[in-house]
């Protein structure tokens, strides 16, 4: 931290603390800096400090949609439906390569395909995007979509299953 | 007043770049980051990190408010935008301005009106700068076919909102045009929400040129001269230099004379880039575009002319006047560079994310390299696959040619496929060697042939 260490400490200063607290995963913070003192908890029901100290309840700074990916992308990513529990004359489409999974092509924009739609080799069913490059996943046959197996906005692996599809 | 604490809204290479560009000048830095890149090496050599959001560019490095609020908090003075993510979205300078917090760049009128190509061909007529041959507003597939019979095909249909090679259409005679009409309208309203178009003449062997401006906003525009990057795939550039030597001197004249002379006229702030075609059959140049933000291949105007153009946007940012006159501008020697991306050459560039597990990089004299890039860094699958840019500054351009060959055959990378090896083939093909190129060249005959 710079800026004014004791009285005074800039408002600016006691958001950006609050914002590297946040970000850091931390439990609890307590600092004490001449006269100024702050105890920040993620807990809301944090006992504090007492009378002259300021107990801050801390929301996250955006939501925590997708696990952090960076470092196992692929742990991200958790199918909504085991392939094992498919059946027998299910056809699987998968991912081309490591990317993001998105079922609409746009955001607000209807999806692709949901279970129940028909399908034919050329249908478009997601797309795939890594680093910019953006992929439209077809089909491959006929039929209709039996289960959606990833979850719209996660990382997927090459060749992770993204749909069944009944062939018919 | 000069910058005190300046917030860095990039990621990668620029945004390291920024930092040292700061420190340089005693200026504290402050880096928005992602989850995803808490290692950074931005992150590392900032004064602080602030963490976005997610992964995800939307949730985080492509979220306006989220980025200013987060600027707000730490208590920077200014903001700089970098290039990509919202460094063209003029929301970003009018939170700015709403908060109190400098913008590096221009005024967010100025990034609307640049943005739109429409009114960037209206400036660039109005301050006497050659256009292509082409139309005005395209209301109609019978317009189109008028504009294209009188200006002679091939011909480009471009979307006045479009960019980066995104939403054109290249119609070779009046049957295509009508057609070529349909699908680019359709193709500019899905992906920009503005279905207007213009019209072009294609100039099928072209180079790509563009001068590197800075202004600061009182109608005083300095140069720092040519970029010649006509080594393109999919009108994303690969390979860049300076100077343009494939150009007479006489054109090169009028091409700094009709950059700078649109910047004056809009009182142009900050840096900015006027994209060019050179014909060469014609030995004529047209304008293109302006890009309102500093440029990935900013590095070879530096390296010729030994200004730091970072440091230079942060100096008018903060109120400064340009600190160079034109008279103080010398072009020494050539500079070339490279961008070293995180792509499979051989499955159609596909990017790769990963780890890099090896990084032996060239270095000497005349050497330098931009990259976040280190031995067991990640590279996240949600951003740029663009992992780091080798520049080259020799005597001349065979002189800047050889040592470029030579640090490409140092440079190992290993944990993911790059750029490298193809860069290998650009330096020693004989069509580079002999400057012989053009904006297809790389698509049509150097990876159209064999390996």
């Amino acid at each position: 931290m710079s800026g004014p260490k004791t009285e005074g400490a800039a408002l600016a200063d006691i958001e950006a603390l609050i914002a590297d607290f946040q970000a850091s995963g931390m439990r609890e913070l307590h600092v004490r800096s001449g006269e100024f003192e702050i105890y920040l908890s993620a807990d809301a029901s944090a006992p504090g400090l007492g009378a002259q100290a300021v107990a801050v309840r801390v929301e996250p700074v955006a939501p925590a949609a997708a696990a952090p990916a960076a470092e196992a992308p692929a742990s991200a990513a958790i199918p909504a439906a085991a392939p094992s529990s498919l059946p027998d004359n299910a056809v699987i489409v998968r991912a081309p390569y490591l990317g993001t999974f998105y079922r609409a092509p746009k955001p607000g924009s209807p999806v692709y395909v949901d279970v129940g739609s028909v399908v034919t080799a050329d249908t478009e069913m997601c797309l795939v995007e890594v680093m910019k490059l953006f992929t439209a996943v077809r089909a491959g046959l006929s039929g209709t979509v039996h289960a959606i197996l990833a979850t719209d906005g996660a990382m997927v692996e090459a060749d992770q299953p993204l749909f069944a599809v009944i062939p018919g | 007043m000069a910058v005190n604490r300046l917030f860095i809204a990039n990621r990668g290479e620029i945004a390291l770049r920024i930092v040292r560009a700061a420190q340089g000048l005693n200026t504290q830095t402050v880096v928005g980051i992602s989850d995803a890149d808490r290692g950074s090496a931005a992150a590392r050599l900032a004064d602080r990190a602030l963490v976005l959001g997610p992964g995800p560019a939307a949730k985080s490095y492509l979220d306006p408010r989220l980025v200013v609020h987060a600027a707000k908090a730490a208590g920077c003075d200014a903001l700089h935008p970098g290039y990509g993510f919202l460094s063209e979205r003029s929301i970003l300078p009018r939170l700015c301005a709403e908060h109190g917090i400098a913008f590096v760049g221009p005024e967010p009128d100025m990034i609307d009106a640049l943005g739109d190509k429409l009114q960037a061909r209206a400036m660039a007529k109005a301050a006497g700068v050659p256009l292509v041959p082409g139309s005005e507003e395209i209301a109609s597939a019978a317009d189109a076919r008028r504009e294209g019979d009188r200006i002679g095909y091939p011909v480009l249909l471009k979307a006045s909102a479009g960019g980066g090679g995104r939403g054109m259409v290249i119609a070779n005679n009046a049957n295509e045009v009508e057609a070529g009409f349909h699908k680019a309208s359709a193709e500019a309203l899905a992906a920009f929400n503005d279905g207007r178009l213009f019209m072009e003449r294609f100039v099928p062997e072209a180079r790509h040129v563009e001068v590197q401006l800075m202004g600061d906003g009182t109608g005083k525009v300095v140069h720092f001269g040519e970029r010649d990057c006509s080594v393109q795939r999919r009108y994303q550039k690969l390979v860049e230099e300076a100077p343009c030597t494939a150009m007479p001197d006489r054109v090169r004249k009028q091409l700094h004379e009709a950059a700078v002379a649109l910047a004056a006229s809009v009182h142009y702030r900050n840096a900015g880039t006027a994209e060019f075609l050179y014909d060469v059959a014609r030995e004529e140049v047209y304008f293109i575009e302006v890009n309102a933000r500093i440029q990935v291949e900013h590095p070879v105007s530096e390296m010729i002319t030994g200004f730091d153009l970072v440091q230079e946007q942060i100096r008018i940012a903060g109120g400064s006047a340009l600190s160079v006159a034109q008279d103080d501008v010398r072009v020494t020697g050539h500079a070339i560079e490279c961008r070293i991306n995180a792509e499979d050459v051989g499955k159609g560039f596909i990017p790769v994310p990963g780890r890099i597990t090896g990084w032996q990089v060239p270095t000497g004299e005349g050497i330098r390299l931009d990259s976040h890039m280190s031995e067991g860094a990640m590279i996240p699958p949600f951003y740029d696959s663009m992992i780091g840019k080798l520049i080259v500054h020799g005597s001349d351009r065979a002189d800047a040619v050889a040592k470029l060959t030579e640090a490409l055959d140092a440079f190992k990378v290993e944990g993911v496929p790059t750029t490298i090896d193809l860069h290998r083939r650009i330096v020693r093909h004989p069509d580079f060697i002999e400057n012989r190129i053009h904006t297809r060249w790389l698509e049509q005959t150097l990876l159209a042939s064999p390996e």
